[in-house]
């Protein structure tokens, strides 16, 4: 019968509530009639149930059954998905990898559950140096979570300038900022470490090492410090001073070649890398031994 | 009679129950989350990797998602990139507690319609008080080459291995030049007699010529450059081309004194808003 392969629910039960209200109609209409009858009625009345009752087995049958072919029609998958489990584990390292190579763009990131943290590397003529991160929610409007940026750095500033309109330029922003700090942190560390014999005494700077001062010798045989030299980098996103003074403090009477001098250094910080500047007096010094010994 | 009546009840019951089990409604997720359950139960032995399979697939997803914010963010779209280590610590650093160890990348990708291919090595030295990591040589492969900005500047990088500088003012360079080609394209549409781009949209030059005097000619070029620190800039320029006739009667030395007047302009309106009124003034009358 065509209505038993009738897929839908609705047809089925249908069909079968329509063979219950004409069943139980029929033994209304049984009831009534003489008890002769009732014995006969009663066997046609077990017949029909048990029709019924064989439909609606079949019936939950055939749900089984169709449960039954989708878990085995998932059988082969697995198999297919095994072999192509290599090359999907391929592609996930090649992209895991390219994610980690954003760093040397001077920004990379991951997905949070929030929004999205934010890496931002800097570097300082190829050294690679710190890096710092920015957590953001992804709200209206969006917020800052929490971040790695130091305090003297114009972290709200900045935010509050670009990070609702434009993200892109907030953290290009800040990725300037970083990375001048960086660089000026970078050129204040190589002095105070490698040439610690030409400073009298240690190199006075503030956390955000823009505004240095330090008394300087040229030669490190040398026993007085005759210069001294105050760093000002007024625009925070340079690594080279906007201000630089040179005084001399020596005693020596004979003042022309001194001042050339402080002035030609006043020149030198203006345009080269503070620990180049160095390197500069040392290879000078070093000439001027080697003229001694010859 | 009894047993009959039994049977009847029987099946009414059975029925009853059956037609329970039929009417039942599913839940959607039910039919997969069972077969699901039954396929664990069927591979017991497997599901360990096939359930790491299949987080794999949504990872992959996630993967790709992070992949395409960093691309948008950064401009950059990186597409290959592999790492090598060399180890070259020497005995003496190992007594040290020094470790030395070359890493050689290779990078490539494009930005917008240029694409690159970077080789670069990284030098680590890790000693007992620190990690220093330096960029020990930097070769930049960039095509297309017409770009003629481009290359002192890759130089420049290359020199300085300045990676971050390198990714950061190709990217605005990029940016520049696109917006450059729009507004070009833009003018000749809107003012298709008297604008014409000799060179093509992506180039540096766009001539606006009145219809009515075809013998006078305004070269607007626009070149975009990097500068020593990496900063991208626009720098125009106005270049004037009259019949010599107009040269004698210009009396004021307006033609003499446009290019300086063109750049003024720039500064107050922006370089949209000036070439716009360089057109209109040039094409007056063409439209009352």
């Amino acid at each position: 019968m065509e209505w038993a392969n009738d897929k839908s629910k609705g047809g089925v039960l249908a069909h079968l509530e329509r063979l219950e209200t004409q069943m139980s109609r029929s033994c209304k209409n049984l009831e009534d009639p003489p008890r002769e009858t009732a014995e006969s009625d009663l066997g046609t009345k077990i017949h029909k149930l048990r029709c019924l009752r064989d439909k609606l087995r079949a019936e939950v049958k055939q749900r089984q059954a169709r449960i039954k072919a989708s878990t085995a029609n998932a059988e082969p998958d697995q198999t297919l998905e095994i072999s192509e489990q290599e090359a999907v584990g391929g592609k996930e390292e090649n992209m895991k990898a390219i994610l980690q190579a954003y760093r040397f763009t001077g920004l990379s990131g991951k997905r949070t559950s929030r929004g999205v943290c934010v890496c931002i590397s800097t570097a300082f003529e190829g050294n690679l140096l710190d890096s710092y991160f920015v957590d953001l929610v992804i709200q209206k409007p969006l917020r800052i979570h929490h971040h790695s940026v130091p305090v003297f750095i114009p972290l709200e500033e900045i935010s509050a300038k670009y990070l609702q309109t434009n993200i892109q330029h907030f953290l290009f922003c800040l990725c300037e900022y970083l990375n001048a700090y960086a660089g000026r942190k970078y050129q204040a560390d190589q002095l105070q470490r490698d040439f610690a014999a030409f400073l009298a005494g240690p190199l006075q700077r503030n956390s955000l090492c823009n505004l240095l001062s330090f008394t300087y010798k040229v030669e490190p045989q040398g026993r007085s410090f005759p210069f001294c030299a105050r760093l000002l980098y007024k625009d925070l996103t340079t690594t080279l001073p906007t201000d630089v003074t040179i005084t001399y403090q020596g005693t020596d009477a004979s003042s022309t070649s001194w001042e050339e001098q402080r002035a030609s250094h006043e020149n030198l910080f203006f345009t080269k890398p503070l620990h180049q500047v160095f390197t500069s007096f040392a290879r000078n010094g070093e000439r001027l031994d080697m003229s001694l010994v010859s | 009679m009894d047993a009959r009546r039994a049977e009847v009840r029987a099946l009414e019951a059975e029925i009853a129950a059956l037609r329970r089990a039929c009417e039942e409604p599913r839940t959607p997720g039910e039919d997969t989350s069972r077969a699901r359950k039954s396929l664990q139960e069927i591979h017991q032995s497997d599901s360990g990797e096939w359930a790491a399979s299949k987080d794999l697939r949504g990872h992959l997803g996630h993967l790709e998602s992070e992949l395409l914010f960093l691309s948008t963010l950064t401009g950059i779209n990186i597409i290959n990139y592999s790492m090598k280590t060399e180890d070259l610590t020497s005995t003496e650093n190992t007594e040290k507690s020094i470790k030395k160890v070359l890493q050689r990348h290779r990078l490539s990708g494009n930005c917008h319609m240029i694409t690159f291919q970077l080789e670069f090595q990284i030098l680590e030295i890790q000693n007992k008080e620190s990690l220093s990591s330096v960029i020990t040589d930097l070769n930049i492969i960039m095509e297309p080459t017409e770009y003629s900005e481009l290359s002192e500047f890759v130089s420049r990088a290359e020199d300085r291995r300045d990676l971050l500088m390198f990714f950061r003012s190709l990217h605005f360079f990029v940016e520049w030049c696109e917006y450059r080609k729009c507004t070009f394209e833009h003018f000749k549409e809107k003012y298709s007699e008297a604008v014409r781009l000799p060179e093509g949209a992506a180039s540096s030059c766009m001539v606006v010529q009145s219809p009515r005097q075809p013998g006078f000619e305004l070269v607007i070029v626009w070149r975009i450059q990097i500068d020593e620190e990496g900063k991208v800039l626009p720098k125009l320029d106005l270049l004037t081309k009259v019949p010599q006739q107009a040269l004698e009667l210009d009396k004021n030395r307006v033609l003499e004194t446009a290019p300086l007047g063109f750049r003024a302009l720039l500064g107050v309106l922006g370089i949209e808003a000036a070439l716009e009124s360089l057109i209109t003034s040039l094409c007056v009358g063409e439209n009352h």
